[in-house]
């Protein structure tokens, strides 16, 4: 399945995601962790370890300067 | 103050605000009767800081243990070179003083943590976070969140910014959309990556702007939307987020007070 990864501030990253991928593993296909960012599917965080079943994801960097 | 009847002097200070059909004598009066916290007066805390004073929001804490520092200067608006080495409420505090004599100030200079969040909170109408730390950050989610108190956060990274208010009461809050803090270490800072000097002006203007939109009804709020901003290339977009039922403190089953949490490195919500 083709996924559009949606990395706020970065060009949209298209992810061939496997049967069994997880969110987790779209995060890794673009180089991030999900320690550093949140995946937002229909407003709402997801679970890194769950199975992927949109087309479409949201990534959300946590910053913390002020 | 709590009617509309501005004096000869403000009637000139807000002339701008009070002539306008959204603001006007009500509004300014508004302002002038409101009390806003802002914790941290470092990058985001100063502008912050200024346009508040400007405005004429009337009573301003301003929360920081820190003191100044020469590498500060670079976007630290409101502290001088002389300031270097006194504390930042200090010279924060001179600086809306003699920028707004309508402005009491009244300054703090602790770390804001679980013993005294509560208290500095429930003192004010709005609160806006202009922290520097993760730990800060959730704990003042949750307390204005358990206090009905509308926060305004603001956060920025080398060239990126984000903005967003978390309602009275949340639904959502800063924990919809980020639940946990990052492990220790995961996510940079300013202090080892850098940040363009002029960012925090713009992140912290939109963080005034939200304050003074709530203390006067004006407009809509960043309501369940993270507000991004990219210097670099001049790009601003937003990301919609929603409550989440299973958040710890705005959820169904949320806690009902931030002292038995915890607050450091890991800012984990017990179940």
């Amino acid at each position: 399945m083709q996924v559009t990864v949606d990395v706020k501030g970065e060009d949209d990253v298209e992810v061939d995601a496997g049967a069994d991928a997880t969110y987790a593993d779209l995060l890794s296909a673009v180089d991030l962790s999900p320690h550093e960012v949140t995946v937002l599917v229909d407003g709402r965080p997801v679970p890194e370890d769950q199975p992927v079943n949109v087309d479409h994801v949201t990534v959300l960097r946590l910053v913390k300067g002020g | 103050m709590s009617d509309l009847n501005l004096d000869a002097t403000q009637l000139d200070r807000y002339s701008r605000h009070v002539i306008m059909d959204e603001v006007g004598p009500g509004g300014q009066a508004a302002l002038l009767d409101a009390s806003v916290l802002v914790v941290g007066a470092g990058g985001l805390g100063a502008p912050v800081l200024q346009y508040l004073a400007a405005a004429g929001v009337g009573r301003l804490g301003i929360a920081d243990d820190d003191v100044v520092e020469r590498s500060n200067l670079q976007r630290q608006v409101v502290h001088a070179d002389a300031d270097v080495g006194r504390p930042k409420v200090d010279s924060a505090r001179e600086f809306v003083e003699a920028l707004n004599p309508d402005v009491a100030v009244d300054t703090h200079q602790t770390r804001v943590d679980r013993d005294t969040v509560s208290d500095l909170v429930d003192d004010h109408d709005v609160v806006v976070d202009a922290s520097d730390n993760f730990a800060t950050r959730y704990l003042l989610n949750d307390a204005c969140v358990l206090a009905d108190t509308p926060l305004c956060h603001g956060a920025i990274y080398k060239f990126e910014g984000q903005a967003t208010t978390v309602p009275a009461g949340g639904a959502p809050c800063y924990r919809c959309l980020f639940p946990e803090p990052p492990e220790p270490g995961t996510v940079p800072d300013c202090a080892t990556t850098g940040v363009l000097g002029v960012l925090p002006g713009t992140i912290g203007a939109v963080q005034a702007t939200e304050a003074v939109k709530l203390v006067t009804g004006i407009g809509d709020p960043l309501h369940g939307r993270m507000f991004t901003y990219d210097a670099a290339d001049l790009s601003a977009d937003e990301v919609p987020y929603r409550a989440n039922p299973d958040c710890p403190v705005c959820g169904d089953d949320p806690v009902d007070s931030v002292a038995s949490q915890t607050y450091q490195e890991t800012c984990v919500v017990s179940e």
